[in-house]
Formats: structure tokens, sequence, C-alpha cells
């Protein structure tokens, strides 16, 4: 009996040391802070001070809290705009990529770079750039004796628009990447196939690169999705989530809430619908991973 | 020629234009920003056709880093480098301890710490800012790097992509070096550190660029000026020129060649670091 239990008990003793650092950190800075949120979204009170528990009212005055419908709207509104023009630009790069043109390494270069910058420097190009009066845009217009009619930041529309056009530059080259490897992995032998069997370029797209490449495409819409969600950055550098609160995501409204008015249970009760939203989508993103394999 | 063949050419001269036309716009901002910190401090912006006409300077660049109190580039590069290479370093190899406890030591209770760890995956750091704060500042780490490394590691993809790799590694090898009365401590440290390294170097650096652009935490933790990463001093730095271009413009520039060197140097594995998350 003795001679069983010992290794077992090794088994136990050597796992616990290899997993005891990681789970530290990750019990401590990841499961804990969930659950204190959680716990927290149920008190109203000061961020930093002692709270006083209130049970679900945080939840049932986010359900009337217009600026909530509308960050979450902003938000699902940036899915809507964001996710095709990202798939299509960045399939489109993939595919010049892997056409073997000359300089292709320059291509691939070009398209990827602006994903090594950091999300500050990305906001203040574009806002050197796009911005009224002194602005590039405004600037060339005016060498020219025109006036920028309109600004890039002063309407819900435009001010998506600017969102997209600076996070496509920023990140299109990221995707990009996704759907090449997508590519490379097709067997050639496919294609040398259709070759000979007489396919012409759109067939042999239509009927093997774009099966191939449904995988990828739906993990880069999740991943946009998600990313959609975590919207902070440019909305704040670029917008300033105005005008109004017409460019406010998610995350930008729980800065305000938490940070802004030091509201630190409702900021949680919206942490944590976003949590709950994240979790569902990524719970869909791995049973898919999982029925591919 | 016949028809067939005359028609793929159109197709690859089309590639070309297309091709080469995206880069340039894609790369058209980047060369603005750099031609434009070159300018004398206090230009307006400069439009592409007086670019090269308007005098170049250096005095952008020597006003930026320049230490005078604002901008900090020395101290917020080294803080971006520091807080980047220490998560880096301690994300891959707490990753790569629980990767192997897991995927080759058996006991029982996997299934269990598995999914805890998968929830890890889908707790966006954005999610849990406001607990995370109250947390660090009870603790009193307010302006420390503790308080700008320990939370918001992403310790589960990494741990996910780690344990793939080591899964694959052939058993009768570990095996083998246990007969021959090798720790475990020493198998990980003999083989599965120096077998992964390539995967850990794609981990490594899909970890170091979330880190180096990593804005809302040390946003909120680091107020102090000289406790500030990049992304975090950048704006604050910017803040204070409404019209001038040439000075944000060199602190931009000053502020991205870290990362664009490391691009250029570190390019393919980069690319499939970003590969691996994606696909695998």
């Amino acid at each position: 009996m003795k001679r069983t239990m010992r290794p077992i008990l090794k088994n136990y003793l050597t796992a616990f040391a290899f997993l005891a650092p990681f789970l530290a950190v990750y019990l401590w800075f990841w499961i804990y802070p969930i659950i204190k949120g959680f716990l927290t979204s149920l008190t109203t009170g000061s961020l930093g001070a002692p709270k006083k528990f209130v049970g679900l009212d945080n939840y049932r005055y986010m359900m009337d809290d217009d600026k909530f419908w509308s960050s979450l709207w902003n938000t699902l509104y940036f899915i809507l705009i964001s996710t095709p023009s990202i798939v299509l630009l960045g399939l489109g790069m993939a595919l010049l990529v892997n056409m073997k043109l000359r300089g292709t390494t320059w291509l691939r270069t070009a398209y990827f770079m602006p994903y090594m910058l950091s999300v500050s420097v990305i906001g203040s190009i574009w806002v050197f750039i796009l911005q009224s009066r002194t602005g590039l845009i405004a600037e060339t217009m005016n060498s020219f004796g025109k006036t920028m009619g309109f600004s890039w930041f002063g309407s819900w529309g435009m001010g998506w628009l600017s969102i997209l056009i600076a996070t496509l530059w920023w990140t299109v080259g990221f995707n990009m990447i996704l759907f090449l490897a997508g590519l490379q992995e097709i067997p050639e032998d496919l294609y040398e196939a259709a070759d000979i069997d007489g396919a012409n370029r759109w067939a042999q797209f239509r009927f093997i690169t774009m099966p191939s490449l449904k995988g990828v495409t739906v993990l880069i819409v999740i991943l946009q999705t998600i990313n959609s969600f975590k919207l902070f950055g440019q909305t704040w550098l670029i917008t300033k989530g105005g005008p109004g609160t017409s460019t406010t995501p998610l995350v930008h409204y729980i800065y305000q809430i938490a940070f802004r008015q030091w509201d630190a249970g409702y900021a949680s009760a919206v942490s944590f619908v976003l949590f709950l939203i994240i979790a569902i989508i990524s719970l869909g993103q791995y049973k898919l991973l999982m029925s591919k394999k | 020629m016949s028809p067939a063949r005359r028609r793929i050419n159109f197709v690859r001269i089309g590639a070309y234009v297309i091709g080469y036309g995206l880069s340039l716009i894609m790369i058209a901002p980047l060369l603005w920003m750099l031609i434009s910190a070159f300018k004398q401090p206090g230009s307006t912006v400069t439009i592409i056709g007086k670019l090269f006409s308007t005098p170049f300077s250096l005095d952008s660049f020597e006003k930026v880093l320049k230490p005078d109190g604002t901008a900090m580039m020395w101290r917020w590069t080294l803080n971006s480098v520091i807080v980047g290479v220490v998560q880096t370093a301690v994300t891959v190899v707490f990753a790569s301890w629980a990767a192997f406890a897991m995927s080759r030591i058996p006991f029982k209770g996997k299934t269990v710490l598995f999914a805890l760890i998968l929830t890890g995956m889908m707790v966006p750091v954005e999610s849990i800012v406001v607990p995370l704060f109250d947390m660090v500042t009870a603790l009193g780490w307010s302006n420390s790097y503790k308080a700008l490394i320990w939370p918001g590691m992403m310790l589960p993809l990494a741990f996910l992509i780690l344990k793939q790799f080591i899964d694959q590694l052939p058993g009768e090898l570990i095996e083998a070096a246990k007969i021959d009365g090798a720790g475990m401590f020493k198998i990980w440290w003999k083989m599965v550190w120096p077998l992964s390294r390539s995967s850990m170097a794609a981990v490594s650096i899909f970890i170091f660029i979330q880190s180096w652009n990593n804005l809302l935490w040390p946003m909120l933790i680091a107020q102090d000026n000289s406790m500030m990463t990049l992304p975090v001093g950048i704006p604050t730095f910017q803040s204070i020129f409404a019209t001038d271009l040439a000075v944000p413009m060199a602190s931009n520039v000053l502020a991205s060649l870290p990362a664009l060197l490391v691009f250029l140097l570190f390019q393919r594995h980069i690319i499939k670091g970003i590969s691996m998350t994606g696909i695998k």
C-alpha cells in the first residue's frame, strides 16, 4: 500500500511546485478581482472608500441608464462597421502578399508596420491628420483655396469613421498575418489539380480558397468582436468620446464612471456585464475551436 | 500568347498596382510623422507639397529629450522596457512550468484546473481594472513597478500555447530521462525549456508587444511622471502642444523606434507568433 501511495503523493507535490507560481499570480490578479468586482457591484460608495450593500440596485439602475445603453450600442455599431472592413482588407492584403509578387517582403512589412506602434502614437498621428483647421487634411484643402466644411470629430458618424480609419490602419496587418497563415496551410496540389481540370482563377478562389479560409475568418470575426468590446485607447485619444457621449464605447464609459465620478459600485456592475458578454463570446469561440479538432 | 495567359498577366499587373498602392497608403502616415519630426519646434502641420521645402532641424528631438520635467522620454522608455521584459519573462517561465506539470505529471483534478485557467482567457483585463485599482491602491502600490507588472499578465494565453507544444513532445524522451534518475525540474530545464525555445520566442514577442502597447492599466496606476510608461507619457506630454507639430511628432518617432527596431530584427518570429496564437 505504502509503495503505491508514495509516487502519487510525490506527483502531487511536484505538480504543485510547478503550478504554484502560475496559480499564485493568476488567482491573485485575475480570479480574485473578478469575485471582488462582482461583490463591489452589489454595493454603493466611492472608489477606495467603505461601501454599503445595496443588492442589485446598480444593475436595476443600469437598465434605465441611457448612457449605458448608448455605450453598448456604440460598441455594437463599431463591431458592425469594423468587422467587415477588417476582414475584407485583411484578406485582400493576404492574397496580395501570397501572390509571390516581386517585393513581397516590402508589401508585408508595409502592411504590418503600423501594428507595431503604440495606440498613443496612432492616436497622435490621426489627430494631427484629421483635426479641424490645423490638421493635415484641412491644411491641404486650404492650400488649394478650399475649406474643410465639416469636422471629423464633430458628429456621431464622422467620429466613428475617424475611429474606424485609425483602427483599420493600425490593426489590419495583424489580421492579414492570420489570413496569410490560413492561405499557406492550403495544400498546393489542390490548385494544381484545379489547373489541370481547367478551373479559372475565380473558380479556384471560390471553391478552394474561400472554403479553406472559413475557420480563420470566423476567428477574425470573433477576435474583432472581442477587441471592439475592449475598445478604449482610440476613442479616448482621438475623439475623447465626443461630441457628447456619441463615440463613447463600453470600456470608456466604465473609465468615466470609475475614475471621473469615482462610483466604484456602478462601475463594477457595468464591468461585470462586460465580463459576461466577453465570456459568452469566448466560450463560443472555444467550443468552435474544439469542434474543429 | 494564349488569351488565358494574357488574362493572368492582367491580374498580376492589377495586383502590382493595388499592392504597391496600398503599401504607400499604409506607410505614408509613418513617413509623414518621420519627416515632420525633423522640422523646427513650433512648426505647424506640414502639407505634402511643402514637406521638403521647409527647413530641417534636430531641435525638436533635442526639446523632447531634454530632461526638463515634462518630457521624460528616457525614463518612460526605460519603464516600458522594464515592465515589458519582466512581464514577458515571468509570464513565459511561469506558464511553461504550469504547462509542463499539466502536460506531463499525472494527478487528479486536472480537468477542473484546466477549466479554471481557460476561464482566464475569457476575462478581459478591461473588465477588472476597477477592482484591480482598488486592490493595488489598498496595497499602497500606486506608482510602483509592482503595480505596473503583476496585474494583467497574459498567463492563460501563454500557458495554452506552450502546453500545446509540450503535449507534442515525445513521451519516451521524458520517460527515459526519468529512468536515468533525473528529477522533474532537471527534465524541464534540460529538455522542455531548450526544446520549446522557438515557441517561447514567438509567445514572448507577442506578449512583449501587448505589454508595450498597454494603455489603460498603466494610465490608471502611474500618475507620477517618473513612473509612466511610453503609451501613458506620450499623450500627457503632447497635451500641452496645440498647433506645434514637430515636437509631438519627434516624441512619436522616439517612442516608436524601439518597437520598429524589434520588428525589423524579429519579423519572422513576430509573424510566427501571431499565426500561432491565431490558427492553433
